[in-house]
């Protein structure tokens, strides 16, 4: 009885675990600025896909209606989190796939009181760098830290 | 002194700041910026010196961004760094290639256009020495020799000529094939002074108008007619390849464009009076056995002509006397159709596509009956084949008589 309860326990066991493709690396040599078109999308070709950025721009500017001709800037890093920023932001949108679309996973805040004026990320090994004029922050994940 | 030394530290802390915070994405397009402006140097690039420059540009270019190699490595998707480098070092490989045989063939040009003035000047002087001889009422031994001499060195110049101006248009047509369909404004004006300076649309014109001439002045063989047709052919199809970008290039100007044009018409022309000529040479054959075809200028109408020559003839078997048609059959037949049309001018006109077997068949088949009603009786036959058997018997007989006997002993 005890080798029967074994055995089925062993399958369910196998049955249930999850197929797992590890490591992985999702990250993008350089970011990718594009500018938003008028129903509200980008397309980025490089990587093939195309997003409606609308809510990024109700969520930061409280307007989703001017933003045809907008720049966004996008970069992903190693662990496939999407970061998404732009000029006169003061945030860094931070975000997951999943089944057909992005879902946010952390607003990370810059600045209160100071807008990004020019804005870059750039992909290094352990994180991605966003500067802007003279100041620089390392992202990982949802942690931002100032650069000195 | 500690002012200074204050003032140099920050200083450096403030360009280093900046140098750190520099962009990848910047990076990137200053990268991609700069290799588009030397791809687009070596694209207008027009002598071997330019070319230098750029090598060198390149290799600025390499220098500048070695540091950046692995970033740009990832970056330059689908190329990356040594990849993209390798393709502008081929492609200003291929332009210096290029410009060196373009500078050969200039020089090239330049001397065929002396030539070919050369050539015109002595052209023009044949071909009024021709009309006058041809015009001269006696028309003695001397002036006859003269006359094929004169014609003989014209055809010779002709051909020289029609090289040479093939040459030049060839040495365009060189420089249209390496350059873009959609040519800017710095090629169009290299063409237009290559034009210029091969006077090329003077020599094409002059070109078909002197082969035009020619047709016109003497008596062409069918291989002088085969070879004509053979230099229009080749010259036709090079000008259709560069007509039609020549014209692109002189969109604004409406009487090069004209000028364009006419050549088009001449060469329409120049065919046209090669295949009528053809056909008048081939008539003559029959007018010089006092076979009077009804004049024919395409293959349609000559079938028409020898039929219902044949026709006629048919028809007046009865009326002429059987001596009288036998003789207009073998005029015909063997002094002109076999002996000559079918044989030296049947081929041509193949090979041309200015008649079909089809018809060739309908005139074999028109010549069969002819034969069948009017040829030469097969009663002559039978005399000739009796004659020969009586002359062989007799002969045999005679030879028999003269054995001397042997007797045994």
């Amino acid at each position: 009885m005890k080798l029967i309860i074994f055995i089925s326990a062993l399958f369910i066991a196998v049955g249930c675990s999850t197929l797992m493709l590890q490591p992985a690396d999702f990250s993008w040599p350089v970011e990718t600025v594009l500018t938003v078109k008028d129903n509200g999308f980008v397309s980025e070709e490089r990587h093939t896909f195309d997003l409606n950025v609308k809510p990024i721009f109700f969520e930061e500017f409280n307007d989703s209606n001017s933003v045809a001709g907008k720049e966004i800037r996008i970069i992903r890093d190693k662990a496939g989190h999407y970061y998404f920023t732009g000029a006169g932001f003061k945030n860094i949108y931070m975000f997951m796939p999943i089944e057909g679309g992005l879902v946010l996973e952390d607003k990370i805040s810059i600045s209160d009181s100071l807008a990004l004026q020019k804005p870059a990320f750039n992909q290094k090994p352990a994180y991605v760098e966003l500067i802007d004029g003279t100041n620089k922050y390392l992202v990982t994940g949802n942690e931002i830290v100032r650069a000195k | 002194m500690k002012a200074k030394m204050f003032l140099s530290v920050l200083l450096f802390l403030i360009m280093n700041a900046l140098i750190v915070a520099q962009s990848d994405y910047e990076t990137l397009q200053s990268f991609k910026s700069q290799y588009k402006q030397i791809e687009e140097s070596i694209k207008s690039a027009s002598s071997v010196d330019e070319c230098t420059a750029i090598s060198e540009k390149i290799n600025n270019l390499r220098s500048d961004f070695v540091d950046n190699k692995t970033f740009l490595d990832k970056s330059l998707y689908p190329e990356n760094f040594e990849s993209a480098f390798t393709k502008i070092e081929n492609a200003l490989e291929t332009k210096k290639t290029d410009l060196t045989q373009i500078g050969a063939l200039t020089t090239q040009v330049g001397t065929l256009q002396t030539q070919v003035t050369e050539l015109n000047q002595k052209n023009e002087e044949l071909i009024k020495q021709i009309n006058e001889l041809m015009v001269k009422s006696e028309k003695d031994r001397a002036t006859i020799t003269q006359l094929n001499r004169l014609v003989s060195q014209l055809r010779g110049n002709i051909n020289q000529r029609d090289l040479l101006v093939r040459d030049l248009v060839d040495s365009l047509l060189v420089e249209f094939i390496k350059t873009p369909q959609n040519l800017n404004q710095k090629e169009a004006q290299a063409i237009i002074s290559k034009v210029n300076k091969g006077n090329l649309f003077y020599n094409i014109e002059r070109t078909i108008a002197d082969n035009i001439q020619f047709t016109k002045v003497t008596q062409m063989t069918p291989g002088d007619f085969s070879q004509m047709k053979k230099q229009h052919r080749d010259f036709d199809k090079v000008w259709n390849q560069i007509g039609p970008r020549l014209s692109s290039v002189y969109l604004s100007k409406k009487q090069k464009k004209s000028e364009i044009a006419q050549i088009d018409s001449l060469f329409v022309e120049w065919s046209s009076q090669i295949n009528n000529e053809i056909w008048k040479s081939i008539h003559r054959q029959f007018l010089e056995k006092e076979i009077n075809l009804i004049p024919f200028n395409n293959s349609d109408q000559f079938v028409s002509s020898v039929s219902a020559f044949i026709d006629n003839e048919i028809k007046n078997l009865d009326v002429k006397s059987r001596e009288e048609s036998e003789n207009t059959f073998l005029a015909f037949i063997d002094s002109v159709y076999s002996k000559t049309v079918e044989k030296e001018w049947v081929p041509i006109l193949f090979e041309n596509n200015m008649m079909t077997q089809a018809e060739k068949d309908i005139i074999d088949a028109k010549i069969e009956v002819w034969k069948k009603e009017a040829g030469p009786s097969y009663s002559y036959w039978g005399y000739i084949i009796v004659g020969a058997i009586i002359i062989f018997v007799v002969a045999y007989m005679f030879q028999k008589k003269k054995k001397p006997a042997i007797k045994a002993d």
